[in-house]
């Protein structure tokens, strides 16, 4: 069944015509990538789904209520981790509960920052912790929300390649645990065909969706799968998609 | 301790040295001590005069204290209101800066003509040199929020008034503090300034009644005595701020939250 569900999104910016008639979906417990050029507006439907602003044509709507211009529906992570450095780890994981309103159980939070390898930092601050840390505290703050549905902003794209795989499959790990619907930006093909259930190809401005595709892998996951030949298969007609 | 000394002694070396130069060319050029004292001089009256001034010191000090407050209190109110609604922000900013450029010694015997010559008019001057560094620092402070967490907030639907509170307010306490350090100093200066336009005590009075009766060294034991409050007040507020800031320090820079 479809949580979130874009149909037929517009939007322009002046002149400057960002997006052209966008229509995805995204299932219970399902992961879904956008991949998609830089600069092709991926940013800009996120934008919309936060209700930062509102689409010139289309609805949005999650759950069967059209919330087109209408925030806080979503949980996010944005590309860098914008922690609050005056906050502990703890505190900038109970600020997404927070803001939504809900006074977030202690033990579940401590819980949490467990399964993120980052016991013992509960009372760190942000600037004592590594790029990768970070963006996991970043993860769990977004996981800790009331929300049922988390979109993530090319949360790993700052990352290094080692980290960047390291953090790609501590994500699934805790995903796969802790199965919220996820609508994941990306414009890394290896990473969208390792992380996702199915893949939104999007083309450059104004992005319109190409393709879309459903990954066939099963889970869990591991790295083996990044050099194996039905992945390259696959990768490879992305990548004349994304191309041609 | 041991770091005052290390970062401290070039200061104070110099200080010193000064101090020794000004004795050294008083003494060879015999200046008479109406016009110049001598530092050693100024320090016996320091010592021998201490009953005269020491009255004078309180009164001072509790007028400050209470403009410092009043000026405060006032700077943050502005800020916030201004911050948090624009459009009485470009009605009114204009106005602030305007206040500024009022001498104060122009001003002062305007508000003895207009509220007599209690604590009242000393205290609006106070107030009115305090509040626009407090003022101008913490609305910089408010508009340089990191714009990453900004977009976080607004993206999970955080409300202007969770946004003020949880981000815009803690990210600008440092330079929040930085307005108040400098309105701690200032509200030294506004005080004498103001007890000399008529006030039965304090610094200001004293060092009016010295300078008229032509005791040199005296003015100059005041302009110490207002050096060293405005630096006590400067170390109280710097404490303050390192208290009110102390999770900051650990592994950031020492000047405010460390931003990545």
């Amino acid at each position: 069944m479809a949580r979130l569900t874009l149909d037929h999104i517009a939007k322009s910016y002046g002149s400057n015509e960002v997006l052209r008639n966008i229509t995805l979906s995204v299932g219970d417990a399902e992961f879904v990538s956008i991949l998609g050029p830089s600069g092709s507006g991926k940013s800009t439907i996120f934008q919309l789904i936060g209700g930062l602003y509102t689409p010139d044509a289309g609805t949005i709507s999650l759950d069967g209520s059209v919330l087109n211009g209408s925030r806080g529906h979503i949980s996010y992570m944005p590309q860098s981790p914008a922690l609050f450095p005056w906050r502990t780890v703890l505190q900038n994981v109970r600020l997404s509960a927070e803001v939504a309103g809900i006074k977030p159980d202690e033990e579940q939070m401590k819980e949490l920052i467990r399964s993120a390898g980052l016991a013992g930092y509960e009372h760190a601050y942000p600037d004592e912790l590594s790029g990768g840390m970070k963006q996991r505290v970043s993860f769990i703050r977004s996981l800790n929300a009331p929300q049922q549905i988390i979109c993530l902003d090319e949360p790993f794209s700052a990352l290094d390649e080692f980290t960047r795989l390291e953090m790609q499959q501590w994500l699934l790990s805790i995903w796969e645990t802790n199965r919220k619907s996820i609508l994941f930006i990306t414009h890394n093909i290896d990473e969208a065909l390792f992380l996702s259930d199915r893949i939104i190809v999007l083309s450059d401005k104004p992005a319109a969706v190409k393709k879309e595709l459903t990954v066939p892998f099963a889970r869990p996951r591991t790295e083996d799968l990044l050099l194996s030949g039905p992945f390259l298969q696959l990768k490879r007609e992305i990548y004349s998609e994304l191309r041609g | 301790m041991s770091s005052l000394l290390k970062k401290g002694w070039r200061p104070a070396a110099v200080l010193i040295l000064l101090l020794i130069l000004w004795e050294g060319a008083a003494r060879l050029f015999d200046v008479p001590s109406w016009l110049l004292p001598l530092p050693t001089q100024i320090a016996e009256e320091a010592v021998t005069g201490s009953a005269l001034y020491a009255p004078h010191i309180l009164s001072t000090v509790m007028l400050s204290a209470t403009g410092y407050f009043a000026g405060i209190s006032v700077g943050v109110f502005t800020a916030v209101s201004l911050f948090r609604v624009p459009s009485l922000q470009q009605a009114v900013y204009p106005l602030i800066i305007l206040s500024q450029n009022i001498p104060v010694i122009v001003l002062a015997p305007l508000l003895v003509i207009w509220f007599g010559f209690g604590m009242m008019p000393k205290v609006i001057v106070i107030t009115l040199v305090c509040f626009f560094p407090v003022t101008i620092a913490a609305l910089d402070g408010f508009r340089q929020t990191d714009r990453d967490m900004l977009h976080y907030m607004k993206m999970i639907g955080a409300s202007r008034r969770q946004i003020f509170w949880k981000l815009q307010w803690p990210y600008a306490l440092p330079s929040l503090f930085s307005g108040l350090k400098i309105a701690a100093t200032y509200s030294v200066m506004g005080a004498v300034i103001s007890e000399w336009l008529g006030a039965s005590k304090g610094i200001g009075v004293y060092m009016t009644m010295s300078s008229s009766s032509f005791k040199t060294d005296r003015v100059f034991v005041a302009i110490a005595l207002i050096m060293i409050l405005s630096l006590l007040y400067f170390g109280i507020i710097t404490a303050a701020e390192r208290f009110a800031l102390r999770s900051r320090h650990k592994g950031g820079s020492p000047d405010g939250p460390a931003h990545t």
